[in-house]
């Protein structure tokens, strides 16, 4: 069982290797931005995945996240570990895709089309799945962030706090009204956790 | 992992730029069946597959050959850029067309960015126009060129001059105007010709490469789509008859 000075070391190495690997890739070392790229890009991708909900869209927005900071190393300060660094890129161009994506469905779907999803009965589970999707989609996008990176991804609320730059109280805060929100959103399933 | 919702959840504060809605403090009471409900449910929504992870490093390592700096997002900086850029050309152009009796007040008078939705969308539509005409005298000057007697030092010059115009395309992109589905589609296809045009520039010219960008040219169609949505008269046409 490792103990507690172990872990530390553990991190500790890790941070340091972390420190030279982005010196290498300052420099333009290849292989150092392989080793980040390799490092970093499962949880870039799923945290896109998550919030785009759409994988041609999480690819676009892991490739950017990667782009940018491989363009922008020299400012990257090493306040923040370099993952959340690459998170909070992530998050920002997600809401981003997510807004424009607001704004053509807004213009392109039909209010019929509209009204037959919301009516659709919950008979099955991916119907259910979609249903608390649509409801997970209306939520404001910081909140839907929260939402989604603290239940989907299993991000603490220190992680969430500093990835999109908030307090810990305000990431649990819009934890609560996100899941009010989805509790009032979804009420017509009520019978699925036991009302 | 722990999710204890202590006091400190009323210690609210709106994150930079984060929209978290208008009753962003309003906390609503927890209900523990729903919450633990939801929390199962929660990991099986926008569930990832594994990370495409070599064909994201090839597209990585291609835009970073283009050593093209991603755009920034300052949609006020964007909207400035534009507006100084196409007004002077209208200025320019007013001056050219009706002589030196033009007054010089239009670029002396240069406005703030408009903030009418109406002048805006305007403004971004100018834009589109200005750089989808500088990509068909590109694309035309890349056809008109004989492959085996182009010089290196020419596809330099093209890839200088494509780098300008990626820069302004992936703008537009990213601006209001990649709203417009037709509209983005053409910039799309038109973003992945100019990335290979830039790669080759700087390499040894390949015949197969070249042939390559013909053939993506010929399928995606892409002069007669620009010359389709590229207005007759050009920008400074729709940029005058506007006023």
């Amino acid at each position: 069982m490792e103990t507690d000075s172990s872990l530390t070391l553990e991190r500790d190495y890790h941070l340091a290797d972390q420190r030279a690997l982005i010196e290498r890739a300052r420099r333009g070392d290849a292989s150092a931005h392989r080793a980040l790229y390799d490092a970093h890009v499962e949880q870039v991708y799923r945290l896109s995945y998550r919030l785009t909900g759409a994988e041609h869209l999480a690819r676009d927005v892991t490739q950017n996240v990667f782009v940018r900071a491989f363009a922008s190393l020299n400012g990257f300060r090493g306040e923040s570990a370099f993952g959340t660094w690459l998170h909070s890129i992530a998050v920002s161009l997600s809401l981003n895709e997510i807004r424009r994506r607001k704004r053509e469905w807004a213009r392109n779907t039909p209010l019929d089309d509209a009204s037959a999803l919301a009516e659709a009965a919950p008979s099955s589970d991916p119907l259910l799945r979609e249903k608390v999707m649509e409801a997970v989609n209306e939520l404001p996008p910081g909140c839907r962030a929260v939402f989604l990176m603290h239940d989907a991804e299993g991000y603490t609320h220190q992680e969430i706090a500093k990835t999109l730059g908030i307090n810990v109280g305000t990431s649990k805060a819009q934890l609560s009204r996100a899941r009010g929100k989805l509790r009032v959103a979804l009420a017509m399933v009520a019978e699925e956790w036991g009302r | 992992m722990k999710n204890d919702m202590s006091d400190d959840r009323y210690d609210v504060n709106q994150g930079d730029g984060l929209d978290f809605g208008p009753d962003a403090d309003v906390v609503p009471q927890d209900d523990p069946a729903f919450d633990a409900w939801i929390r199962t449910m929660a990991p099986t929504l926008n569930a990832p597959n594994a990370a495409p992870r070599v064909e994201m490093w090839a597209a990585i390592q291609a835009a970073r050959r283009t050593a093209v700096a991603p755009p920034r997002r300052k949609p006020w900086l964007l909207m400035s850029a534009i507006a100084a850029a196409l007004l002077l050309g209208v200025a320019i152009d007013r001056v050219a067309l009706r002589g030196t009796s033009a007054p010089p007040a239009p670029v002396a008078a240069l406005p703030a960015p408009p903030s009418e939705p109406s002048d805006a969308s305007r403004l971004y539509r100018m834009a589109a126009t200005q750089t989808l005409t500088q990509a068909e005298a590109l694309l035309t000057a890349f056809r008109a060129s004989e492959a085996p007697r182009q010089s290196r030092v020419e596809m330099r010059q093209l890839g200088t001059w494509g780098r300008q115009v990626l820069g302004s395309t992936r703008l537009l992109i990213d601006s209001p105007a990649g709203d417009d589905p037709q509209l983005r589609a053409l910039l799309d296809d038109l973003e992945l010709v100019l990335v290979q045009i830039i790669q080759l520039s700087g390499a040894e010219l390949d015949p197969t490469d070249r042939e390559l960008i013909e053939g993506a040219l010929e399928r995606s169609d892409l002069l007669p789509r620009i010359r389709t949505a590229v207005p007759a008269g050009g920008p400074g046409a729709d940029a005058v008859s506007g006023d």
